[in-house]
């Protein structure tokens, strides 16, 4: 593994098994330190928080300090290992999520497009006239959201001109989901597009050019590079923004967040399906966390033959913040929610976050 | 007004004009735990404030709870919000969530944010024609200036917001009561209604007449028929059929019964009763069973301006009263029996 970073291989054993029996208290000031939280105190005067002013935190900067599992680097490292860490599980990714959550990501993710219903447009008023809808499907990887939407739209709700764009940084995973994509009917390939695009700037993509063979070999030209970007995302020229199991891999969350509601439609939905919390059920939660950080870095060792990246993607869960801290960064962006703002999936294991863009 | 140091004592329901009817109360309060936990403890304020006359009864609120349960003392501020709490958002989070019901307050905000009102506002209104489905929110958004997607930010579960859209029509009538109850018992005696009879308030009595003041029990009556033509009024009848399927669906059965026991505490509240004894629960619960019942009866009901409906509601509304009146007769026989008993075979020697 070239870009699995030795500082992994030292993936702290003993902070890993403090962690699982530490105090909740301790916990959120572990949770709570870099830039994927908001400062904890906002002023009131930026109640227009909506409008064109970002906020310093919001903006990419690559060497600011962000967290890594639980290591710290800075936004560039922290781009540039979480390349690696996907190009080397790309081909074990499927497999390895049915191992890990005994195949419930399925339901999960039965239940995050379901709920959206895609491609829905009142039988009485007919089509919209306002434009067929376009998802804009962000760490879109090996497509399992892309697909299951244009079913639900194309098959379900009968809307063949419902359009799929599937994005993710990363060459590798997007490489998959084309290879994946070739074994559905032909009018929902004509239906999906591949775009390669950082999600904190989606000014700057291209087209998927699929990883050779020989790229494959190496990791160093898996994931997109900005300067080589020949096309971008226009604003308000999305219906529905996804992102399940992606945003917690964001170096920048705020800045991908506003870079959402740019590309939005006024009306339009941002849904993110992510894991989360599981606090409300202490017993459970225990359970939980046994399970992740023990059982999960060895079915990846075993299987994917890869321990340093499933450390990592257990580690980034924990680091991932709440349900309740989540909900006010989509607030921040701009975004209104409805209710409290997200749902628990399996006692809050993995949860939805759902926000729209208002109207103007 | 006596001032029992820095306790405040709000009394709910009831306009206590007497003095002695206030130290009576405040003795009754200082029953209650002091601090309960999850209560707001406000610094600003630390006088006694009873409802006066002029103070109406016909206030809007969200946690009720019996009388005189809020206590409010000069210490800082502890908050626990419930489970379902509105976003931090810089819009709406002046309002601190209060555990108890209070007149001096504006009513806590409720459940939906507004976002989610001008969907569903909007959704609302294709309800009699679509039903309470996707159509009708679809079509809602369409009017909102909204996109087709857009109701999927709605919360619960896989239906898209269905559920929301009846919860929506459960609250927004619930309040309509309030304005309801004002204009219908706006012909009686000025001042308050409610905290006049809070002798006889506790006891339902039948056969009140017409024009003069009504009883707690004709009250209800009345006001179970306004929320009930209420649904007549919003064109729904209709579909309330579809619309108790969706309710009785397993994950929507708890926020349906808790909106069902909202509403019947509404009624019993706007009607002026100030019950504080376990007669409080038992009027609530049968209520409840009433009002749905005589919901289900009027998806049925084909009988012009749904009078059968009202007559069912009536059968039953006197039935309870009728059991509640044997209930409490026989409780006092046995009382009486049970204490005659012990004093007969105390003077008979016997140490009890």
């Amino acid at each position: 593994m070239a870009a699995a970073p030795g500082a992994l291989r030292r993936a702290l054993p003993s902070i890993r098994s403090a962690i699982v029996q530490v105090h909740p208290q301790n916990k959120s000031q572990l949770t709570r330190l870099f830039s994927t939280s908001l400062p904890s105190q906002r002023l009131d005067s930026s109640s227009s928080s909506s409008s064109s002013s970002t906020p310093e935190y919001a903006i990419p900067d690559p060497s600011r300090p962000t967290h890594f599992g639980f290591e710290t680097v800075t936004e560039g490292e922290k781009r540039e290992r979480v390349a690696g860490v996907f190009t080397s599980v790309a081909e074990s990714y499927d497999r390895m999520n049915d191992l890990m959550s005994f195949g419930w990501h399925r339901v999960w993710k039965d239940h995050f497009v379901a709920s959206l219903n895609p491609g829905f447009s009142p039988l009485t008023a007919g089509p919209d006239p306002r434009g067929s809808q376009h998802i804009l499907d962000i760490a879109g990887g090996t497509g399992d959201i892309a697909f299951r939407m244009l079913h639900t739209a194309h098959v379900l709700n009968n809307n063949p001109s419902v359009r799929v764009t599937m994005s993710d940084i990363n060459r590798a995973m997007l490489t998959v989901g084309k290879q994946r994509a070739s074994a559905l009917p032909a009018s929902q390939q004509a239906a999906l597009s591949f775009v390669e695009a950082n999600a904190e700037d989606l000014t700057r993509t291209r087209p998927l050019q699929p990883l050779s063979d020989a790229e494959k070999a190496t990791t160093k030209h898996a994931f997109f590079d900005p300067a080589t970007a020949t096309s971008s995302i226009p604003s308000n020229s999305v219906d529905l923004y996804t992102v399940a199991f992606g945003i917690r891999n964001f170096s920048n969350i705020p800045a991908a967040l506003r870079e959402a509601r740019r590309v939005l439609k006024p009306g339009g939905v941002f849904a993110c399906l992510e894991f989360s919390k599981a606090d409300k059920h202490p017993l459970f939660n225990a359970l939980y966390k046994e399970w992740s950080f023990r059982a999960i870095p060895l079915i990846g060792q075993l299987v994917a033959a890869d321990r340093d990246s499933y450390q990592y993607l257990v580690e980034s869960i924990e680091r991932f913040p709440s349900q309740e801290e989540f909900r006010d960064m989509i607030v921040d962006a701009g975004f209104v929610v409805a209710g409290d703002g997200y749902e628990d999936l399996t006692g809050g294991v993995a949860a939805i976050h759902k926000g729209m863009k208002p109207r103007a | 007004m006596p001032c029992p140091g820095t306790l405040s004592v709000l009394s709910a329901g009831s306009a206590a004009t007497s003095t002695a009817t206030a130290t009576a109360t405040s003795r009754l309060v200082l029953l209650l735990p002091l601090r309960r936990p999850g209560a707001v403890f406000s610094a600003s304020r630390s006088t006694i404030a009873f409802p006066s006359r002029e103070t109406s009864p016909f206030v809007n609120r969200d946690k009720p709870t019996a009388i005189a349960r809020s206590i409010t003392t000069s210490t800082s501020t502890t908050t626990r919000f419930p489970r379902r709490h509105l976003p931090h958002t810089h819009q709406h989070h002046h309002v601190v969530r209060r555990q108890y019901h209070s007149h001096d307050h504006p009513p806590p905000p409720g459940p939906f944010t507004p976002a989610e009102s001008a969907l569903l506002g909007a959704a609302y209104t294709h309800v009699a024609a679509q039903g309470f489905s996707r159509e009708a929110l679809a079509l809602g958004a369409r009017d909102a200036g909204l996109l087709d997607i857009s109701p999927s930010l709605l919360l619960g579960g896989s239906d898209g917001g269905v559920f929301a859209l009846i919860w929506w029509h459960l609250y927004t009538q619930r309040n309509a009561l309030a304005a309801k109850a004002a204009a219908l018992f706006a012909s009686e005696i000025d001042g308050s209604p409610g905290g006049s009879k809070d002798a006889t308030a506790a006891t339902p009595s039948l056969g009140g007449i017409g024009g003069g003041i009504r009883t707690v029990s004709e009250r209800v009556e009345m006001l179970a028929w306004a929320r009930l033509q209420g649904n007549d009024e919003a064109g729904v009848v209709g579909r309330l059929q579809e619309a108790l399927a969706v309710m009785a669906q397993p994950s929507y059965v708890p926020a349906s019964l808790k909106e069902l026991a909202l509403l019947a505490d509404e009624i019993l509240y706007l009607a002026g009763d100030v019950s504080v004894d376990p007669s409080w629960y038992t009027k609530r619960a049968s209520l409840s069973a009433i009002y749905a019942a005589a919901e289900l009866f009027m998806t049925t009901d084909q009988s012009p301006g749904f009078r059968e409906t009202r007559a069912f509601l009536r059968r039953r509304l006197n039935e309870a009263a009728e059991v509640g009146s044997a209930v409490r007769s026989a409780g006092e026989w046995l009382g009486f029996t049970a204490s005659a008993a012990v004093n007969v075979l105390r003077s008979k020697g016997v140490r009890i």
